[in-house]
């Protein structure tokens, strides 16, 4: 479970993330949409340990993020929308190295199931720069699962996907869900959301303009009923708040 | 009208000055400029001697000076590292290469963009050398090395595109270049067939001690080979010295005209660089390098690494690999095999004892200098790594405990690369049976430095690491430091600040030492050596202990947009 209350994030004169509380619970899929500049990716940074919130409180897996960072982050995985790998550790390697850093002793079993899982079985012995942008994806991603996270965090994870990496790795989130995994998913391929989030929080300019599901987001606004996510996305922010950022 | 070159250079340089400016509402930045500037205010103003060194005269200033500046010519030509030099940033591949731009345009906005390294460098040499034997106006000092920093990077671009050529044409460009190529390597064989005849001499001055050593120097240099040699950077440095403007208005004039020259060769040139270029902005994006060059990673077997352990472990083992995988590492450790090889079929075959000492002390002297140049070439730490920042930190790791895995890799790296040296030299007293210092102050002193070293070695990248830390928009970002002439101020800088804190932070364990050693001394002998060395190292593990958990916290608490893109630097 993932749970935010009252994450506030400032920078200099900028409040990028403002008052901001949620819980995602064990199977569910959450979609965080915004238009460039909402807040999305520093909701993201926060969750993940990676900057620290101005105030608030965020919790994962039952771990306090700021009393017990260790724990939390043990119990999380965060991709981000550019895959950073270390242009000197193989495929394999970089998944020994995440694996030890999170304490997963059968590394070597699992390792075959991923790689064949994320098409990258005859690409485990290549450095980085021998790969295409997406087999870094997957790699990154890959990165990501080797531990069986309990909160998975997702930045644009599509980016870069061929067709059949892009319903794989639906399949794969999915998958993870399933096993009890809570997921955050940020991304502009709003039909991915609808596709696969159970619920969407759509934010802009730092704040949450909305939180639901798609019916209850809809009910919320009844000049919107019966539309796709999209047009409720545009009706909600705007067409200049999607340009804005 | 200004070109949209100029533009893009001129708007690049003032939003970069902006932005630093506006760095300094940060504390931290603010007292670090702070320091620095009362540090150069020290050096400059307080440390500046009323009058030069009276043993060195203005002749032989200018003779040191001007040999300087020739060996970073030959440098140039020997070693130059065409991608350093031409490598553009990936924005600047993208937008400018596709452009329709011409290469003259091209060259004609790197010199441009150059200027604010080149010029910041000016203010800085201008103020450090505003005294003493140097005794002429700022101003007149600032031209001259404006003119001779803007010469020397000139120089090195226009090698750099003579070698792009040759790699991109191969055959026909030697034959393009014959002239050239010829005259350099007639020039090259006539000074060492020149400098053959001067060992003799210059080697029984050295015996006599330094100012006889200066004086055979000198002499030499004025013989008709050396002195040709030397011309170019004897009439680059000469207006530096001048006393007056008027024979500063008669030395400046064949600056201008060798800048002139090296401007219109540079620009004439019609090398097709872009490919190499492009190269390097790309290695350098991947890499997160400044340097631009190639990353040179190749798949080379490593140990396996542990499933179970310590979580951190695979921190260090991570940038182990990173310095197993490169030429770097494997052109050294061949190199310390081999002398090593050397001095051990020497020792047995009854070779010259003088050759084993002489060895035995460069080894020696160059173990010494890596305690202070070390911490700056070896970067297989927190610095390599601080461009990915957000995925360190979203590590399940304490920040203590990455800052110290990763400072760890580095300390390894260098220390047995001093160890190595170490052994050599040991080896080579030993085979040169040298008497002093005596076989049993060596042997405990290499027993002090197998103890002591990891430690002061560690504490050194503490620093180095610290400073990137805590300063991550003023401290190269990447595994290399700024390079070439024009950087050679600051890198003083930031050598002489790691040389102050590194020495401050040594006092306490050297006190420790010597007052164990002076206890122990008279009972155990040198052997005295080894229990002080282990002192020391408590007191220093209890200094990077301190300093460790600091550098934790603020690993813990930096913001990852606070490190600005690695080609942004």
């Amino acid at each position: 479970m993932i749970e935010a209350e009252g994450l506030h994030k400032v920078y200099g004169d900028l409040a990028a993330v403002q008052d901001l509380s949620f819980r995602v619970l064990p199977g569910e899929v959450v979609g965080l949409v915004g238009p460039n500049g909402a807040g999305k990716t520093t909701t993201l940074h926060c969750l993940a340990g990676i900057t620290v919130p101005t105030r608030g409180r965020i919790r994962v897996a039952g771990h306090d993020l700021a009393a017990d960072p260790v724990s939390a982050k043990s119990a999380l995985a965060f991709v981000p929308d550019e895959p950073h790998l270390f242009e000197y550790l193989t495929v394999e390697e970089h998944l020994r190295f995440v694996a030890r850093l999170y304490r997963v002793p059968d590394v070597a079993q699992r390792i075959p199931g991923v790689l064949r899982e994320l098409e990258l079985e005859d690409r485990r012995g290549a450095l980085p720069e021998e790969l295409s942008r997406g087999m870094k994806q997957k790699l990154a991603i890959a990165c990501a699962l080797i531990h069986d996270p309990k909160a998975l965090l997702l930045d644009e994870p599509l980016t870069g996907l061929d067709p059949v990496g892009i319903r794989r790795m639906k399949a794969t989130i999915l998958d993870h869900a399933r096993a009890g995994a809570a997921v955050i998913l940020s991304s502009h391929l709003l039909h991915l959301v609808e596709e696969i989030c159970t619920r969407v929080l759509i934010m802009r300019r730092g704040r949450v303009l909305a939180f639901g599901t798609i019916a209850e987001i809809v009910a919320a606004r009844p000049d919107l009923a019966g539309r796709r996510l999209e047009d409720v996305f545009l009706g909600l922010v705007g067409q200049d708040g999607a340009e804005e950022g | 009208m200004i070109g949209p070159l100029g533009y893009l250079a001129a708007r690049s340089t003032r939003n970069r000055l902006v932005r630093q400016l506006r760095r300094l509402r940060t504390p931290r930045y603010a007292v670090a400029l702070l320091l620095g500037l009362a540090y150069l205010w020290y050096v400059g103003v307080r440390q500046r001697p009323a009058s030069g060194p009276a043993e060195v005269s203005p002749e032989t200033v200018q003779l040191l000076a001007a040999a300087g500046v020739t060996a970073v010519l030959l440098w140039t030509w020997i070693f130059g590292a065409e991608r350093r030099a031409l490598a553009f940033s990936r924005a600047e591949v993208t937008w400018l290469f596709p452009a329709p731009l011409t290469r003259r345009q091209l060259i004609q906005y790197k010199l441009l963009r150059g200027q604010f390294v080149i010029l910041f460098n000016v203010f800085l040499w201008t103020f450090l050398l505003s005294g003493g034997w140097a005794g002429t106006g700022p101003w007149r000092r600032a031209g001259a090395i404006w003119i001779l920093l803007t010469t020397l990077a000139l120089h090195r671009l226009g090698v750099a595109l003579l070698r792009s050529s040759l790699l991109e044409h191969g055959s026909a460009a030697i034959r393009t270049r014959a002239v050239t190529l010829a005259l350099v390597a007639i020039a090259v064989t006539v000074v060492i067939v020149d400098a053959a005849d001067a060992v003799p001499a210059l080697r029984g001055a050295w015996d006599l001690g330094l100012e006889e050593f200066l004086a055979a120097a000198h002499d030499v240099a004025i013989r008709p080979v050396p002195s040709a040699l030397l011309l170019p950077g004897r009439l680059l440095v000469r207006p530096m010295l001048a006393e007056s403007w008027a024979e500063w208005g008669r030395a400046i004039l064949p600056p201008v005209a060798i800048l002139a020259a090296h401007y219109v060769w540079v620009v004439r040139s019609d090398a097709a660089f872009e490919e190499s270029a492009a190269a390097a902005a790309l290695a350098r994006h991947r890499t997160g390098r400044r340097s631009g060059r190639a990353p040179g990673f190749t798949a080379r077997p490593i140990p396996r690494l542990a499933p179970t352990g310590w979580p951190a472990g695979a921190l260090l083992w991570k940038n182990l690999a990173a310095v197993v995988r490169t030429g770097r590492a494997r052109g050294a450790v061949l190199g310390l095999a081999a002398v090593a090889f050397a001095v051990v079929a020497l020792s047995l075959g009854g070779g010259s004892t003088t050759v084993l000492e002489i060895v035995g002390w460069l080894a020696a002297m160059w173990a010494g200098f890596l305690l202070i140049l070390g911490p700056q070439w070896v970067r297989n730490d927190l610095r390599t790594d601080l461009s990915r920042l957000a995925l360190l930190r979203s590590y399940p790791l304490r920040g203590r405990t990455v800052v110290g895995a990763e400072t760890a890799g580095s300390t390894a790296v260098l220390t047995a690369l001093q160890l190595g040296l170490i052994g050599i030299a040991y080896l080579a007293f030993w085979g040169g049976e040298v008497r002093e210092p005596s076989p049993e102050l060596r042997t405990a002193a290499l027993a002090a430095a197998v103890v002591f070293l990891p430690a002061i070695n560690f504490l050194a990248m503490l620093i180095q690491n610290g400073a990137a830390l805590l300063l991550p928009a003023w401290v190269r970002v990447g595994p290399d430091r700024p390079i070439g002439v024009e950087a050679l101020g600051q890198n003083m800088l930031v050598m002489s600040g790691f040389v102050v804190i590194l020495a401050a932070l040594l006092l306490a364990p050297a006190a420790v030492a010597g007052g164990v050693f002076v206890g122990l001394e008279p009972v155990s002998g040198w052997w005295a050596v080894a229990p002080a060395a282990v002192g020391a190292l408590v007191i220093t593990a209890l200094e990077a202990r301190v300093i460790l958990s600091w550098l934790g916290r603020v690993f813990e608490t930096t913001d990852p947009s606070s490190v600005p893109p690695v080609e942004s630097l």
